[in-house]
């Protein structure tokens, strides 16, 4: 009875005793919720246009990230830096059409994706070797990123919201929605989904493989910059981020890897999910769930729904 | 087919009298969301024989084989196979009780070879459990032999023994469907199911199915239904026909008398649908 | 012209199936164990014991029980590391429970437990395929690690939080622990893995191996043949972890001594997965090469530099380990997507018809 009182109705207790609390949990959630769903995004946008799971999504976020800290370590000025690094960025994407997804066109999807996983290796590294393993902080203020806090009084309690989070909300969905845009709107996002489609298709009708992906890494590659400098601005900038990309893997099954608007929802509930887990329910266990939570309520959902939230639904033919 | 190796759990096919029914599919409708792809279809296949199931892309054939084996369930209908009545059915029962097919876009088993596709065929009589296998040795060798050799004579049967050690994926499409076939034959089926056995291939390899076809059904007694769509086929090697339309049947019955109904001709000429 | 098998007939179905149908592989194959059985021993030091052949043959055990699951059943698993894990703290479980029992008897037990757990993270298998499964896998990947470090039962509440090898033998002989020398050690490890190469290699040909197969190249066919695909995936989700439980356990109780949660985390798992890419999806005889490669690769690299004279910082080296590691297996992948084994399967077919080559 202790037990079952304490799994099913003391946290709920605890969230009407202090609701100024409880929505602060929920405001941390959604905050990271928006940044998985943004990493998630680059899942997605790879994984439309070449079929391949990008495991190096994360890395290319620490990459992108430590390459604009060390960039103003040099006393190159910030937004200089940040215009750098999103030439890194396309460099990077050039460099992996170039050396890993054309020489590998037309194999399996799981050597691809193994094919990522060295990538990884490679990138931390190179990154390690170049940057050094410590930990840097980000260049808030020089980006022109907000800093500081604002306090609302709501629910009889306060709400502390940090100004960088509600930049990085507000730069998420901006992001979201450019890029929903692009993919939806012009000419290049049809040749995406045509491409998305059937590659064999594509090529037939006139539409480049090779420039497809380019576009479509560099701007995950962006996203990953974006995301980079967002979540090193909310902690520090390490090699130690690349685990938000573990984070975004459930997001992205939990969506469905072809959706975009997936990718969004799937963030968002596994942000305020895990969050709202790890603060009412994770003392019960001892603590440190939210490394996994997160994929149990994917597996969850994916029980129901093999083919994730908006995945569409296969017809298996023979 | 002649039993060489014990086989208790499966009754010998020589019990079934030729000419009795081996299957009825009775009233059978199947649908995709609002799609109908068979509606209120109703035939029978008898012990011994090979029907055609005929008619233009579309017609449901293939989704007809698919609720035969299992892997689709008709919303409606009953399909009996040797007397016992059944509904819903998950394709590994359909194999268990003896129903084996090919199929239209080959469904070989790439990454390995003619042999093992062969002899995959033989799974379902394979009893040896798994610390037998672990050490393979004793039963578990004897067995694997004895399923072995039943494997060559099939080879032999479709004269593909230089091929026996090529993995699949590097073979010829008319070979395939060659080995495809073996691997259906290695199950010993009552039902043979097949799906445009045929279809791509040139008129040698035409000649040469044919000539399997109707050794198995003569040699062996088994009993098959195919999909075809080269007509001279088709009136050559069946005994009966059933031709299907939109999902509907439109006629039944010796070659000869198809050939001659007026429905058919329409559908497959084209000409006024209502 | 000397491995050529010209002359060579086959008078029996039994001989055709053999492991090694070539006599010269044979031969081949029997040099090698009496290599490992005899010469390692008399010649090698214990460092070279230590650091290169123990675990290369641990490492050896997980990539084949990676390579069962993933190679023939097609399920890809970035679980190894957590499956490994349990293998290794049910033995020291088993072990603190029954300290005088023989010890090799519990790293096999301990098998068995990682195979149930991987039972239980395979049975998402029956619904979810390909990349979701994988996601799925790491699933088991973070909640294991996770129990390691939060259950103290575990670790028997140690205050390092880590498991700690006691003495324990087997045979009359010390082969755990800090007494234990390291030449019953490897004896232990290498007899482990000759024998558990050996049934895979069985299980592998016989009927189980191709209903695997079957699954990985078309599980709809496999079906409409009669193999079911749940219970298939589980028995190979089962095979796997055994003897990833067993290299698990070896790792600790044969190898480390000592082992932090930390040790069995995704970058094991990504270490073993990359020695089954790199030897061979598929291939038995790949297990023993990606292990090689990758295991003796970073103890190579080092000595490059020191012998040009550059001397290194440490964490030099490892960094331009995984810049050169991470590149290579995207070179191999593109030479070569079916690894070393493959390349290994050319040589020999071209050793066959040389110095001819038409």
């Amino acid at each position: 009875m202790e037990t079952l009182y304490l799994v099913f109705i003391d946290p709920f207790v605890q969230m009407v005793q202090a609701p100024d609390f409880f929505l602060q949990v929920l405001w941390e959630g959604f905050v990271s919720g928006v940044l998985y769903a943004l990493i998630a995004l680059g899942f997605v946008l790879i994984f439309k246009a070449s079929g391949v799971l990008n495991f190096a999504q994360g890395i290319m976020v620490v990459f992108a990230a430590l390459s604009l800290v060390g960039l103003t370590a040099l006393g190159v000025p910030a937004l200089l830096s940040l215009v750098v690094c999103v030439a890194i960025m396309f460099v990077l994407a050039v460099g992996i059409e170039r050396m890993v997804l054309r020489p590998l066109v037309n194999q399996p999807d799981i050597i691809l994706f193994m094919a990522t996983i060295g990538l990884t290796y490679f990138l931390i590294g190179l990154g390690e070797l170049i940057f050094g393993g410590e930990p840097k902080t980000m260049v808030t203020e020089e980006l022109l990123l907000p800093t500081g806090s604002s306090d609302f009084d709501v629910a009889g309690g306060f709400l502390i919201l940090q100004h960088i989070d509600i930049a990085a909300a507000v730069i998420a969905i901006v992001m979201v929605a450019a890029l929903g845009f692009f993919f939806s709107k012009t000419r290049i996002g049809r040749a995406l989904r045509a491409v998305a489609d059937d590659h064999q298709a594509a090529l037939s009708v006139g539409i480049s493989l090779n420039q497809i992906w380019v576009i479509v890494w560099f701007a995950a590659g962006i996203v990953a910059l974006v995301t980079g400098i967002m979540w090193g601005a909310r902690s520090d900038v390490s090699f130690a981020l690349q685990i938000v990309a573990f984070k975004a893997l459930p997001v992205i099954i939990l969506g469905g890897l072809t959706s975009i608007p997936g990718a969004i929802v799937g963030g968002l509930v596994i942000g305020i999910g895990e969050k709202i887990g790890e603060i009412y329910w994770g003392p019960l266990v001892g603590g440190g769930i939210e490394g996994w939570l997160a994929y149990i309520i994917a597996l969850a959902f994916l029980l129901v729904r093999p083919q994730g939230l908006f995945g569409e639904r296969i017809i298996e033919r023979i | 087919m002649v039993a060489v190796m014990d086989r208790p759990e499966m009754p010998p096919t020589s019990l079934a009298v030729p000419g009795d029914v081996l299957l009825e599919v009775a009233n059978v409708s199947l649908a995709f969301g609002g799609v109908k792809a068979i509606s209120n279809i109703s035939f029978d296949i008898r012990q011994g024989e090979i029907r055609a199931i005929i008619g233009p892309n579309g017609a449901g054939k293939t989704s007809m084989l698919n609720v035969i084996n299992g892997f689709y369930h008709p919303q409606e209908g009953t399909i009996t196979f040797e007397g016992k009545v059944r509904r819903r059915m998950r394709p590994h029962e359909a194999a268990r009780s003896g129903v084996a097919r090919t199929f239209q876009n080959v469904a070989l088993f790439r990454g390995m070879t003619t042999l093992d596709n062969i002899m995959s065929g033989r799974t379902l009589m394979m009893r040896r459990n798994f610390f037998w296998q672990a050490l393979r040795f004793g039963p578990a060798l004897n067995e694997e032999i004895a399923h072995r050799k039943r494997v060559e004579e099939i080879i032999d049967f479709l004269e593909i023994q230089h091929i026996r050690k090529t993995p699949v994926g590097k073979l010829p499409y008319g070979l395939q469907k060659r080995v495809e076939l073996g691997r259906a034959l290695a199950m010993e089926p009552r039902l043979l199911l097949l799906d445009e056995p045929m279809a791509g291939m040139n008129l040698e390899e035409k000649e040469d199915m044919s000539r399997f076809i109707l050794d198995v059904n003569q040699q062996f007694g088994t009993t098959i239904a195919l999909i075809e769509h080269d007509m001279g086929v088709v009136m050559d090697i069946s005994d009966r026909v059933v031709v299907l339309d939109y999902g509907k049947k439109i006629g039944d019955g010796p070659p000869d008398e198809v050939r001659a109904n007026q429905d058919v001709i329409d559908a497959y000429l084209g000409v006024s649908h209502g | 012209m000397f491995y050529r098998e010209a002359g060579q007939y086959k008078t029996s179905y039994a001989a055709d199936m053999a492991v090694f149908p070539i006599r010269q592989d044979r031969i081949g194959i029997g040099v090698i164990l009496a290599v490992a059985f005899v010469g390692v021993p008399l010649l090698a030091g214990d460092f070279f014991l230590n650091s290169i052949m123990i675990p290369f043959l641990i490492f050896t055990l997980a990539t084949i029980g990676l390579n069962i699951l993933t190679g023939y059943c097609g399920q890809l698993s970035l679980g190894t590391g957590a499956f490994m894990g349990v293998g290794a703290y049910a033995c020291y479980k088993l072990t603190s429970i029954f300290p005088d029992t023989n010890i090799l008897v519990w790293i096999l037990a301990s098998g068995l437990f990682s195979a149930a757990v991987g039972v239980v993270f395979g049975l998402p298998s029956l619904r979810i395929k390909g990349f979701y499964l994988a996601v799925a896998t790491l699933a088991a990947q973070f909640f294991l690690e996770w129990a390691f470090i939060r259950i103290p039962w575990l670790y028997n509440s140690n205050a390092s939080g880590a498991i700690e090898v006691a003495t324990r033998t087997g045979f009359g002989v010390t082969l755990a622990g800090p007494a234990a020398g390291a030449l019953p050690r490897y004896f232990a490890v290498l007899a482990i893995v000759v024998v558990m190469t050996w049934i895979a290699s069985n299980l592998l040909r016989g009927r189980i191996g191709r209903s695997f197969m079957m699954i990985r190249d078309m599980d709809i066919a496999a079906e409409l043949i009669g193999v079911r695909p749940l219970p298939t995936k589980l028995l190979a989700f089962a095979v796997s972890s055994f003897y990833c439980g067993v290299a698990g356990a070896m790792m600790v109780f044969f190898w480390l001594g000592a082992a932090e949660p930390s040790a069995f985390s995704i970058n094991l798992s990504f270490q073993i997965l990359f020695m089954v890419i790199l030897g061979g999806l598929g291939s038995l005889i790949g297990c023993y090469l990606g292990a090689a490669f990758i295991w003796i690769l970073p103890i190579l690299i080092p000595m490059v530099p020191e012998a040009l004279g550059l001397p290194l910082e440490a964490a030099t080296t490892e960094h331009i380990n995984f810049v050169v590691v991470g590149a290579l297996i995207v070179a191999v992948l593109i030479v070569e997507p079916h690894g070393l084994a493959r390349m290994w399967q050319i040589l020999k077919q071209k050793l066959r018809v040389w110095p001819f080559p038409y």
